[in-house]
């Protein structure tokens, strides 16, 4: 449902009032966003990524007015991607939330379209994928749950907030197979989508799933209330606090990370000024402390990468997981 | 401190004045948004959230402004259903079988007045429950996992033949049709495109507003159209709404069973109010068998659904604000509403945000009451908008309905694909089959594919997974029953008739 | 409209509803054997709307063996009245976003007024009156931002 914006013509004036008394001291004002499209429904990551920026950007008047935030849920991410492609090529008011998880359905050729279809600002910071199970699951460890994966592999149902084959059911599936799970056995565990982090968890809590694979991000609360199990996060290094405590699969002798960062593209053909003013946009907004305190509250590690350096980025990730899908069967 | 001084604090938040001119604001904004038909309380909800960011409100007043334009919604939903044949939105679908029959004969303040106490006793009911079971409730509700949201839905489609007053074979056929209807566009689990034909407007499904807004609206106005204009039919007259009120104690019993199965309904996150209306109408309707008039004007048929959805609304909250899980659109919006305002709703929110949470529990009692003594006087304005000119009053409909659906997606192709809806509507209207099981079936249709899905991922294709549980085996044992109780009731009718 | 007394032995309608819904379930039933399965799915997107089609196919043979009451069907003078106001409907939309909200409502409004029986003396003043102010309740009381008239900002 697109939400609409609301622009008094009093606080239209005051800010373009305020736009020219900054225009002489600053260099070429950036143009002003004002839609950002979450290709999810409220509540998950995409969302939270539009209307966190959304909010600061207005905020920090780094805008003209609001930010108008739209969802667009569909195909993780494919209807925002053709709608874009399609319609909304060169709006340089646009930006459109994505993430590894957007990534990782370029990569298999899910969108309509690869990364030359768009052209990518930048990334904010990452999230970082957990492992959970209930907190009076009889799995205690990391190794107990992929022990019990490797015996059988359809003992254990798995769930998370990607379809099969997305990037919340690869890092399982790369967790399993540095367990020792053979790559034909792979096809036998059992995966569950839900619409979110959120329901992924509180179905396991009812008890009709065993364990979750998703971000820190999205259900830190249920990790905070202690009504599940951090059995592993998959970063290289411990988290900073108030998530020091939790266990990398790293430091329990399985070589397995998986983040998802958060960022942004826009149109593909939005003209090179334009491009550049937006990812200066960004990353004013990234230099903001209140941008590192909305991201620290939400389990994001602060993070930049913009412009061409991004591209760059955006287009090795897309490698890396169509990589990961040929290796575990995702993609033949 | 237990709940009692929670409350007693909750309601020293609410009455201060500023949070109750937001909570008027946002009844009376929330009614008059409700009635139109096309917009619905995701718009209304969603209009207010910038207006919320503009004035600055703390979390606290900008959730008392949201949560009074989301009940005023619900209870503006039913005065189009009533006055007009035209739900305001799609939980309100279910007021129409019986409320416009009643204003067509001359009751309609009655079913208005009727409509406001079922209304406000469903939504109280909905509010102390929340009060009271909030953290119970959880704990039940996340007992239902996807093989018992599926049997939910079974059980919603095997009462559906005996709501409307046509033919059993008819309804289950539109209900198959919504279902189909709904698995058009891109399939959420593989992304694969299903029955688009290449059209890309189509990718995102069938928007079930847009189907509302044609199978209702635009029908009605080609019915309408039918008729020879010079003898435009005398004004319908309304009545007052004194009667409805006193009616309200005869229907009691139906109210309260309404409430309890809208709640029910409200607090399983994605099942929601237009399921909690529908099976509180189809249940009552069942209750009374042939006893009743349903379909003609029953009271009851008022009653009963009313209170199921302002109950469903109440009971939405719940997984809402302690699960962090969305039981529907418009409190989807309103998760995204606290979100934005750094409130992340979850397990330790009620400890966390005492005073928001508090806060909201007393505005949600206050605005119940606000509502329902708005509503007296609400019914004679809209007594003066239905003496208007029936050539004033159609088209004025058709085209609120035409800027509330354009304005969902700027999309001249919803609106291409309304009229095609219309036309649907009123070839289903004059061939006797219901539309209501159309819209149905379109707007649970995909929790209902996903959940069966979800289910049979658990267990490698298994279907045995579906009767496994104690909860599912329930349902089902309840909906044979009611199915079984459904067809025997038409039999006996049959044989009556001759 | 309810209270139009149904006809109780026009059994075509329905046999010829029957009949379209038949071929309508068929040929879903058909098509979704095109959907691919994907990547460790135990249920593919095809099997829903098989499940769906096919009581709906069996009900329509139902339908077609045993039909059941129909409405009286419009007049020749009604029918061309309906047909005008879904041709007015359709242009509408068509023109809404080439000649802006303001002028393609005024004239919307002012002939549907006119189809629903006004005199040109009632549809004019009113349709004018209709047609501003829903601009003025969608465009600044709640905010819906509408398509302009090209040239004319306002």
């Amino acid at each position: 449902m697109p939400i609409s914006t609301f622009v008094t013509p009093r606080r239209l004036m005051a800010s373009s009032l305020l736009g020219l008394g900054l225009a002489a001291g600053l260099p070429a004002q950036a143009l002003p966003i004002d839609e950002c499209i979450a290709p999810a429904d409220p509540g998950g990551g995409w969302d939270f990524t539009c209307r966190s920026v959304g909010k600061l950007l207005h905020e920090l008047d780094l805008v003209d007015g609001n930010v108008q935030v739209t969802n667009m849920p569909g195909g993780v991410g494919a209807v925002a991607f053709s709608n874009v492609a399609g319609k909304r090529a060169d709006d340089s008011n646009l930006i459109v939330a994505t993430s590894t998880v957007g990534m990782t359905q370029i990569a298999q050729g899910r969108y309509p379209g690869d990364a030359d279809t768009m052209r990518w600002l930048g990334m904010l910071g990452t999230d970082v994928g957990v492992i959970l199970v209930d907190d009076d699951s009889p799995y205690q460890t990391l190794d107990q749950l992929l022990e019990a994966i490797v015996a059988a592999p359809t003992s254990v149902v798995m769930s998370g907030s990607s379809g099969a084959g997305g990037w919340d059911h690869i890092r399982a599936l790369m967790l399993a197979k540095a367990a020792g799970l053979p790559g034909d056995r792979i096809g036998a565990l059992r995966w569950v989508q839900f619409d979110g982090g959120g329901p992924a968890v509180t179905q396991m809590m009812g008890g009709h799933v065993d364990a979750v694979s998703t971000d820190l991000g999205e259900i830190a609360g249920f990790i905070e209330s202690g009504d599940v199990r951090v059995l592993a996060v998959l970063s290289d290094e411990p988290l900073p606090e108030p998530f020091a405590e939790l266990p990398t699969a790293v430091s329990q002798g399985y070589d397995v990370t998986g983040y998802n960062w958060r960022g942004f593209y826009t149109g593909g053909e939005v003209s090179d000024e334009d491009y550049a003013s937006m990812v200066d946009t960004l990353h004013t907004l990234y230099e903001s402390d209140e941008w590192k305190e909305v991201a620290a509250q939400n389990g994001l590690v602060p993070l930049w990468r913009g412009g061409d350096a991004f591209s760059d980025f955006v287009r090795e990730s897309i490698d890396n997981v169509e990589a990961i899908s040929r290796e575990i069967g995702v993609i033949q | 401190m237990d709940i009692l001084d929670f409350l007693v604090h909750g309601f020293a938040v609410a009455l201060q004045p500023e949070h109750l001119l937001l909570a008027l604001i946002g009844c009376t904004v929330g009614t008059l948004v409700g009635a139109l038909p096309g917009l619905g309380p995701v718009n209304g909800v969603a209009l207010m959230i910038p207006l919320a960011f503009n004035f600055g409100l703390a979390p606290t007043a900008a959730l008392i402004l949201l949560v009074s334009v989301y009940y005023g919604c619900m209870y503006g939903g039913r005065i189009s259903s009533i006055v007009l044949n035209i739900p305001g939105d799609e939980p309100a679908m279910m007021t129409t079988l019986d409320g416009y029959p009643m204003a067509r004969a001359g009751r309609g303040g009655e079913a208005l007045g009727l409509s406001a106490v079922a209304s406000f006793a469903g939504a109280t009911i909905a509010t102390i429950g929340l009060t009271l079971f909030a953290p119970l409730l959880v704990k039940v509700a996340i007992r239902f996992g996807p093989a018992e949201y599926f049997a939910l839905f079974m059980l919603a489609f095997a009462t559906i033949g005996g709501v409307t007053s046509g033919s059993f074979t008819k309804s289950f056929i539109a209900a198959c049709l919504g279902l189909l209807l709904g698995t058009v566009g891109i399939d959420p689990v593989s992304s694969v495109a299903r029955y688009t034909f290449g059209w890309y407007e189509l990718y995102d499904g069938i928007d079930y507003l847009v189907a509302l807004i044609g199978l209702f609206a635009i029908s009605e106005c080609l019915l309408f159209l039918e008729r020879d204009q010079r003898q435009d039919a005398a004004p319908v007259r309304l009545g007052s709404a004194a009667p409805g009120m006193r009616r309200s104690l005869d229907c009691a019993s139906s109210i309260g069973r309404g409430s309890l199965i809208g709640f029910i309904a409200g607090v399983l996150p994605g099942a929601g109010a237009s399921l909690g209306s529908f099976l509180s109408y189809s249940l009552e309707k069942r209750r009374w068998g042939a006893e009743g008039d349903f379909g003609r004007g029953d009271p009851r048929g008022v009653a009963a659904p009313e209170a199921g959805n302002n109950a469903a609304a109440g009971g939405a909250l719940i997984p809402m604000l302690s699960l962090g899980i969305p039981g529907s659109g418009t409190t989807a919006i309103l998760l995204a509403l606290l979100l934005s305002m750094n409130i992340t709703p979850g397990p330790l929110l009620f400890e966390q945000q005492p005073d928001m949470v508090w806060g909201l529990v007393a505005a949600l009692f206050i605005g119940n009451v606000m509502l329902l003594v708005l509503n007296i006087p609400l019914v004679g304005l809209f007594a003066k908008v239905l003496q208007a000119p029936s050539w004033f009053l159609m088209p004025m409909v058709v085209l609120v309905a035409f800027v509330g659906i354009y304005s969902l997606n700027n999309s001249p192709f919803d609106l291409y694909m309304m009229l095609a809806f219309g036309v649907l509507g009123y070839v289903l209207r004059k061939l006797e089959i219901p539309t209501v099981p159309v819209v149905l079936g379109l707007l649970l249709g995909g929790q209902m594919e996903f959940n069966l899905r979800r289910a049979l991922s658990i267990t490698g294709g298994d279907w045995s997974i579906l009767w496994s549980s104690g909860i599912s085996i329930g349902i089902y044992a309840f909906a044979a029953t009611l199915l079984c109780a459904g067809l025997i009731y038409a039999l006996l009718v049959k044989r009556r008739l001759g | 409209m309810s209270e139009a007394s149904p006809i109780h032995h026009a059994a075509l309608g329905d046999r010829i509803a029957g009949a379209v819904l038949a071929l309508l379930a068929l040929g879903a039933w058909w098509h979704s054997h095109t959907f691919v399965t994907g990547f460790m799915q135990p249920v593919g997107p095809g099997v829903f709307p098989r499940l769906v089609s096919v009581p709906l196919g069996v009900l329509s043979l139902y339908l077609i063996a045993r039909p059941g009451i129909n409405q009286r069907w419009p007049e020749k003078a009604a029918l061309v009245r309906q047909l005008g106001m879904l041709l007015l409907l359709g242009c509408y939309a068509v023109v809404l976003e080439p000649l802006g909200f303001v002028p393609a409502t005024l004239v919307a409004t002012v002939l549907l007024m006119r189809l629903f029986g006004a005199r040109w003396r009632q549809a004019l003043p009113y349709g004018a009156l209709l047609g501003l102010s829903l601009y003025l309740l969608f465009e600044f009381a709640l905010g819906i931002p509408l398509p302009d008239t090209p040239g004319w900002s306002g």
